[in-house]
């Protein structure tokens, strides 16, 4: 999933500064499961906004809407009826979200509450970490089913730094050294010959130098 | 933060109206009263709209969500009262609460409030506690904190109300 945090309260009060009625809009789906922009968070974002505004004597009127998808237009269009009774959209979805509903609507200015991260596992409640680069390229199976180019801070191919301590990194201690777990996880299930090889670097062309990358399926397509 | 305590065997009197005016939202563990519908009832009629019970399964079932609506419906001051640290039916209910208060705590100085206005207490022993005695101590209390910014009127609407 893509995780995002929520941007400090100063700096979304500042964004919206110049408008009195603003629309928030959540996302029900990663944002909401990294408990950044799902509809709890929205509710606490308007409640914030409205007391900040009452106690400074300003008029605010904040309405709250959870979309299941932001990113997606059939989940957009339920913002059809409301977007025109507000001046300004509030985004707590990831910035693919903000962006979609920024071109379903192009009248009207939609603003992002999240800083969008990265993409995430859950860990364990509350915790995420980041597991996928998007690479384009993805060669799990030759590393144990971790990858290295996103949990090894140095994104190594073939085998560890040297610099790993009790098998944790030494970038991060707090992380623990995707190739002592490539390791450890290989010989576990009697792969190690998986090591053998020399990989070549990583293709990048498949993530960069070519702008926005885009999918396209004709067998999904109208 | 440290959750402070409460439930010692003593029934002090709610101040006057004229010595206390805070209003009171106080979420509460319903293990520590078992009889919390009866015993709220006097102090609800007497003090009515200043006091607001929400009685929870467990304190663990606290959003900060909660605390910032009853901030936001116009209490000065919101409590969760937790079983003492150890004690929780549930394990860890009011473990996962005291850092839920934490959370809405930052939210609210976000704005500009002070985080004393959202508390957590843990009773000092496991109980059972009338709330209703517990809810007297907790509004003393509270009246030590100023009013909410937020319960202040403004101008125009000081006027509209005035009769």
């Amino acid at each position: 999933m893509i995780t995002a945090e929520r941007k400090p309260l100063p700096e979304i009060k500042e964004s919206i500064t110049p408008y009195k009625k603003v629309l928030i809009v959540g996302c029900g789906t990663c944002v909401a499961e990294c408990a950044s922009g799902g509809e709890k968070e929205v509710a606490l974002l308007a409640s914030a906004l409205r007391m900040d505004a009452k106690k400074e004597g300003r008029d605010l009127e904040v309405h709250e809407i959870t979309l299941d998808r932001q990113c997606v237009y059939e989940f957009i269009d339920q913002l059809a009826e409301l977007v025109d009774r507000y001046e300004v959209v509030l985004s707590l979805g990831c910035g693919a979200g903000v962006q979609a509903v920024a071109e379903v609507f192009p009248k009207i200015h939609v603003i992002p509450a999240l800083n969008t991260t990265f993409i995430a596992q859950t860990k364990e409640a509350g915790v995420w970490i980041e597991n996928c680069r998007g690479c384009g390229d993805c060669r799990l199976d030759q590393f144990a089913d971790i990858c290295p180019i996103t949990r090894c801070a140095k994104s190594l191919f073939n085998g560890p730094c040297g610099g790993s301590k009790g098998g944790y990194c030494e970038v991060d201690p707090e992380t623990p050294c995707a190739w002592h777990l490539i390791v450890t996880r290989l010989e576990e299930s009697g792969r190690l010959e998986k090591l053998a090889p020399l990989y070549p670097p990583a293709n990048w062309s498949k993530k960069e130098g070519k702008g926005p990358r885009k999918i396209v399926r004709e067998d999904q397509r109208h | 933060m440290s959750g402070a305590s409460i439930g010692r065997p003593f029934f002090p009197r709610v101040m006057t109206t004229e010595e206390n005016r805070s209003n009171v939202a106080i979420f509460f563990c319903q293990q520590l009263d078992p009889d919390q519908d009866v015993n709220r009832r006097a102090l609800e009629k007497e003090l009515g709209t200043r006091i607001r019970f929400f009685p929870l399964p467990c304190s663990g079932r606290i959003e900060a969500l909660h605390l910032m609506r009853a901030l936001e419906a116009g209490a000065d001051k919101a409590y969760l009262v937790t079983c003492p640290v150890g004690a929780c039916r549930y394990r860890e209910g009011n473990i996962r609460a005291k850092k839920r208060v934490e959370f809405a705590q930052k939210l609210i100085q976000e704005i500009g409030l002070e985080p004393e206005r959202f508390e957590l207490v843990n009773a000092s022993s496991p109980g059972p506690f009338s709330i209703d005695a517990m809810a007297r101590e907790l509004i003393n209390k509270a009246g030590g904190l100023p009013s909410s910014p937020l319960n202040v009127k403004k101008p125009k609407e000081a006027a509209h109300n005035t009769p």
